[in-house]
């Protein structure tokens, strides 16, 4: 059985957000006395809004375009060759000038799409680029994009309706006000502290098929390691003024529980081990 | 009499606030994930947050600081 640590642990995270997901039904059924099927009929709707809204958004935000097959005739075939290992259709391939070398795969198995940013291709070489590719394609296979914007979803119902909850019961004064809003964004990063644990899990999935895809981890890591050390490079001649503004840093403790991704090293670390 | 509401306004304030302060990217993180993509400040396969971000999130943390102190000073003062 492929993944079965990943399904063990989806059945975990899984349950504990259908429970959050559950009482904020019953909550909306309770208070603004909706039927069942209404709350759910609302639910997939704003989840189904939020996942093409992230798409356009995502694909906007940097200025994606479609990569033509004459203009990346070597690219087109590593994608194709690649999807047909992994079994799933080939993506569609865009290309943004994002400023730094990047890739992220949106939509999901069967209308994915891969975009990489024109100072990847200019950083890594073939085998790196390929790496980067396969890990990108490992998370539309493994749908790892839709249960994100799934997990947000559900963080986000919870959020309102608990924000809701708190302006229903009070006396609408500018305490209130202030509590609901709070109560939203508390109850939404303790919901996203799950989704989080399991996106975290899922890289490592991701990087292990994309490895396997392509015979081995080296190229992945290498590809993460060099892109690690110039961004590190950057860092040290521009934000040593940012980095004085940050009382105790971005990470460890609470920020690394809050973290989509596991640290780059360990990611290597696995990919070469 | 100390106002429970006003009080608990208060505390919860003081500690979002407190997070925004301490683990600005992690509050973004939460805001964008599954809607924007990561990496986008140079760190390809990580979620780094740019700092012009994290910095907007600690300017928002003092307003919330600020505003729990207020709410505290009235529920208790």
């Amino acid at each position: 059985m492929r993944h079965l640590g990943l399904k063990a642990r989806m059945a975990v995270v899984g349950s504990i957000l259908f429970a959050f997901y559950a009482v904020a039904a019953v909550v909306v059924m309770a208070v603004f006395d909706w039927p069942l099927a209404l709350v759910l009929i609302g639910s997939v709707a704003f989840v189904g809004v939020q996942y093409k809204l992230g798409k356009w958004m995502a694909l906007r935000s940097v200025g994606a375009e479609d990569l033509p097959e004459e203009r990346a005739p070597d690219l087109h075939r590593r994608v194709e060759s690649l999807s047909r290992d992994m079994g799933i259709d080939k993506p569609r391939l865009m290309i943004a000038s994002m400023g730094v070398p990047n890739a992220f795969a949106v939509g999901r198995k069967g209308a994915g799409t891969v975009v990489v940013s024109q100072e990847l291709l200019r950083t890594l070489d073939d085998a790196e680029v390929e790496g980067v590719l396969a890990h990108e394609l490992a998370h539309i296979r493994n749908r790892d994009v839709v249960m994100m914007v799934l997990g947000q979803g559900v963080a986000s119902i919870v959020a309102i309706v608990a924000q809701w909850a708190v302006l229903l019961t009070g006396d609408n004064d500018i305490a209130d006000f202030f509590l609901a809003i709070v109560v939203g964004q508390l109850t939404q990063m303790l919901v996203m502290l799950f989704v989080f644990a399991i996106s975290r899990y899922r890289e490592y999935v991701a990087d292990g098929d994309a490895a396997d895809a392509i015979g081995t981890g080296e190229p992945l890591a290498r590809a993460l390691e060099k892109i690690s050390r110039g961004a590190e490079r950057r860092e040290s001649t521009v934000d040593d003024q940012a980095a004085a503004l940050c009382i105790f840093g971005d990470r460890g403790g609470l920020a690394s529980l809050l973290s989509t991704h596991p640290p780059v090293e360990k990611r290597i670390e696995r990919l070469r081990g | 009499m100390v106002d429970a509401r006003t009080l608990l306004a208060a505390a919860l304030g003081l500690l979002l606030g407190a997070v925004c302060l301490v683990a600005p990217g992690a509050v973004v993180r939460v805001q964008t994930a599954g809607r924007r993509p990561t990496g986008r400040d140079g760190k390809y396969g990580t979620d780094a947050v740019p700092n012009r971000w994290r910095r907007l999130v600690q300017v928002v943390g003092v307003g919330l600081v600020v505003a729990g102190a207020y709410f505290g000073y009235l529920a208790l003062g």
